[in-house]
């Protein structure tokens, strides 16, 4: 290894105009930064900006077009993800490369040359049990992945790569899946790990308030170049969202005041079983009214995609009632709900929301095959639908070469979109939004966020669920923070607090539970 | 009494061994539904080489290699070429039922040799099927090249990241997967009924297989469900040895192919998929391409 030794502030790893060219598209543009030992090097960009790209470049699974990658002095190139890995360099992706029926302990020493021939789980233990006190991490290593938070899981990558005697540290998206309170856990472990001279990289799209307070320097990407190195002191988060985006980004929203009306969705005690078969949600209650956005702030797995799938009649309700305008709807059926107007938007764009290999028109016909002014008979009457899907795809502004194109050539923000247009073109009493701009960039979301205001201006009731707690903060008019599958209480928005609200989506009931 | 119960230990050193290879297929994340053909290869070819050699040593071992073979070949489609791992086995089962039914046709008939010591009156394979038992869940369980085959078949992707070839591990489990299906039909052709007829194995092959889902792909389960299936299967060839007079003997034949489909049944049902669908390899049957 070439990192055997570092000294403070030594160049570990160099990056000397690396691109990378993809069909139609120049995703790494000689890109140039340098990476020192002990410091924290945040590289920022939006979604497309190229970090993706960089990122798979540095663990080894792209090969630059051009472009050279120095580590500690020497020039180096990587075949595969082994070459960095034995190089120094540790990735811990946002999408967990974790075996999950396999116990963390199992998926930290896998591969590991020292593992040996059979397995000295004792000694691997007694290992890193003391990487997790020097560096203040707690996580069962006897637990299956499965069962661990998401936070853990992230956890148990980073002591793999620690474990593997990582110098260099690349972090995806590192706190984006963690609520505050374990950021902050998170945000003093890595300062731990810097203080051994490691040197961590974590890449960023959001929450640029985090890199401000952490990281010693910054390298903003925009369209595949470098825009920006700058010290992290004197930047603001104005100045990096501008270097960012290319243009002043305003990070308000209004909150807009409907007015109250009559209950649409009320839901008591209700209960319902996560595909593993144990119970995900527990006796949830609240209630909806017209021109209302309900916001459940939650981190994924914590029973707001169970909530959200037994509104929609996908999933059966263990126990408890819910009302749709008065009427008992617990045991209906899908599609009884949307007859009676209700509207679902999946977290699972590509996978429920929509078939790939469909064009948008037919896309748009899984909405509306029941609806009789579109389906006399049986026979669907295409010419109508297809006039609505022009329809939807020119106000809701979809980039797309025609309504005939197939769903799958869609950008993630464009399908959205269209998923979103076609639901809402329904004019639903309740909308149920699963993680509606999850993953989507600035405009999109904006875009999207606006539409939800909207239907909101037209007494529409909305159930908002999302990870991101500036979303749920400054749409809804009640916010419900959930945590294990209970509502850890219903604050009304313009009382919700930032702290509060983050507290409570971990479980901290300290944080005072108004109801 | 005695006899009965030694061959139904003969029956079900077979399932074992046929099914422990398919154990090894599946948790690496290659499902073969063709071990009947495996098998059926095995028996077939092992058969005729011993009788033509006058020696079992010779039989075993061909039936191993052609086993290894088949098993190498059914990687080539499923792991290099990506293709679906449920339509390559049942290529390799046809192949293996009309390609043994032509080259065995002369060969019709008893095989005409000693038959095979026993050891304290039970098979000797029977010994060794505890030993390779022991031996497959132990590296399974406890060794870094079976973490490393779990790997492989929960989620190839996190093992290649971690420096594991998957190509590598896949080959290696589904040519030990074939060479203990093709030992386990010589030891049927050998052993247990050596006497080569058209199609003699009828279903053998298709039971093991159940046998692993049966298991939850842990190897002692299998172990006891091969004892079960085998002593089934030998009940229904003899009721009468042990229940006489009980329903007819033809009833007594779908037996085990009954209870087969219940099996898969109970399997196949969200209560069971729930208690125990973590024990299922998450990406058995699913090719494993790189971008």
């Amino acid at each position: 290894m070439l990192l055997e030794q570092v000294r403070h502030g030594e160049t570990v790893l160099e990056a000397r105009g690396i691109t990378k060219r993809f069909p139609g598209v120049v995703a790494n543009d000689g890109i140039h930064f340098e990476i020192r030992a002990g410091e924290i090097h945040a590289i920022l960009g939006e979604n497309g900006a190229g970090k993706t790209t960089l990122m798979n470049i540095l663990f080894g699974l792209y090969q630059p077009d051009e472009g050279e990658i120095w580590i500690g002095g020497q020039q180096v190139k990587f075949r595969s993800p082994l070459d960095a890995i034995d190089l120094g360099i540790g990735m811990v992706h946002q999408n967990r490369r974790l075996v999950s029926a396999h116990s963390a302990l199992e998926n930290i020493i896998l591969g590991h040359p020292k593992a040996g021939k059979i397995l000295d789980l004792k000694r691997a233990e007694a290992e890193i049990g003391e990487l997790c006190e020097r560096y203040g991490f707690s996580v069962d290593l006897k637990a299956k992945v499965w069962q661990l938070a998401e936070g853990e899981k992230q956890v148990v990558e980073i002591l793999k790569a620690l474990y593997r005697g990582a110098k260099i540290l690349i972090l995806d998206e590192p706190t984006s899946a963690l609520a505050p309170p374990e950021t902050k856990k998170l945000l003093s472990s890595i300062q731990a790990m810097t203080q051994d001279e490691l040197a961590i990289v974590p890449f960023i799209t959001h929450k640029l308030p985090i890199v401000l307070a952490v990281s010693d320097r910054v390298t903003v990407l925009r369209q595949g170049k470098v825009t920006a190195r700058l010290q992290t002191e004197g930047a603001t988060e104005q100045s990096l969202a501008k270097e960012m985006v290319g243009r002043e980004v305003i990070f308000r929203l209004e909150r807009v005041k409907a007015e109250k009306g009559q209950p649409i969705l009320q839901v008591e005690d209700l209960s319902a079983a996560s595909d593993k078969g144990y119970l995900a949600l527990k006796g949830v209650s609240f209630s909806i009214c017209e021109g209302e956005i309900f916001g459940i702030a939650g981190i994924s797995g914590n029973g707001q995609h169970e909530l959200a799938e037994v509104l929609a009649g996908l999933r059966k309700a263990e126990a408890g009632t819910v009302w749709l305008d008065g009427t008992d709807i617990t045991r209906a059926s899908a599609l009884e709900r949307w007859r009676r107007g209700m509207g679902y938007v999946p977290a699972e764009r590509v996978d429920v929301g929509s078939i790939g290999d469909f064009s948008l028109v037919e896309n748009v016909t899984m909405n509306y095959y029941f609806d009789e002014d579109y389906c006399r008979g049986g026979v669907v009457r295409y010419r109508g639908i297809r006039r609505l899907t022009k329809e939807i795809v020119s106000e809701y502004s979809v980039a797309t070469t025609g309504p005939d194109s197939k769903a799958k050539t869609l950008s993630g923000g464009n399908l959205q979109k269209l998923i979103l247009g076609r639901v809402l073109s329904r004019k639903p009493r309740l909308l149920i939004a699963n993680l509606p701009t999850q993953g989507l960039d600035v405009g999109a979301t904006e875009f999207v966020r606006n539409k939800l205001i909207e239907a909101k201006k037209q007494k529409a009731g909305i159930l908002l669920l999302s990870e991101d707690l500036d979303e749920i903060l400054s749409l809804s008019d009640w916010v419900a923070p959930i945590y294990e599958g209970e509502l850890m209480g219903i604050i009304p928005g313009e009382e919700a607090r930032r702290d509060i609200v983050g507290a409570l989506m971990a479980g901290s009931v300290t944080g005072g539970a108004a109801r | 009494m005695w006899e009965f119960f030694a061959r139904s230990l003969e029956a079900s050193t077979i399932f074992t061994l046929a099914a422990l290879g398919e154990l090894i297929n599946q948790r690496s994340g290659i499902l073969n539904v063709g071990i009947e053909g495996v098998m059926l290869f095995g028996a077939t070819l092992g058969f005729i080489a011993a009788q033509l050699s006058e020696s079992y040593l010779l039989g075993f071992v061909v039936a191993i290699a052609i086993g290894g073979l088949l098993g190498l070949m059914h990687g080539f489609f499923s792991v290099t070429l990506g293709a679906d791992q449920v339509v390559v086995g049942m290529g390799i089962w046809i192949l293996g039922f009309g390609l043994t039914t032509y080259i065995g046709n002369p060969y019709t008939g008893p095989l005409g040799m000693d038959r095979i010591p026993t050891i304290s009156g039970l098979s000797p394979f029977f010994y060794l099927g505890l030993v390779l038992v022991l031996v497959t869940w132990f590296v399974l369980s406890k060794t870094s090249l079976g973490l490393r085959i779990r790997s492989v078949g929960e989620n190839p992707a996190v093992a290649e990241v971690s420096g594991i070839s998957v190509a590598r591990t896949r080959y290696l489990c589904v040519m030990v997967g074939g060479m203990l299906g093709g030992f386990g039909g010589a030891v049927y052709s050998l052993f247990y009924n050596p006497v080569w007829n058209y199609n003699f194995l009828m279903g053998w092959g298709f039971i093991a297989l159940a046998l692993v889902f049966f298991s939850t792909w842990n190897p002692w389960i299998l172990l006891g469900g091969s004892l079960l299936f085998g002593t089934l299967w030998q009940l229904s060839l003899n009721p009468q040895l042990v229940l006489p007079g009980v329903m007819s003997r033809y009833l007594w034949r779908t037996v085990p192919f009954v209870t087969t489909i219940i099996v898969l049944l109970i399997m196949a049902s969200k209560w069971f998929r729930i208690r125990w669908g973590a024990a299922k390899p998450e990406a058995l049957g699913v090719p494993y391409l790189k971008e």
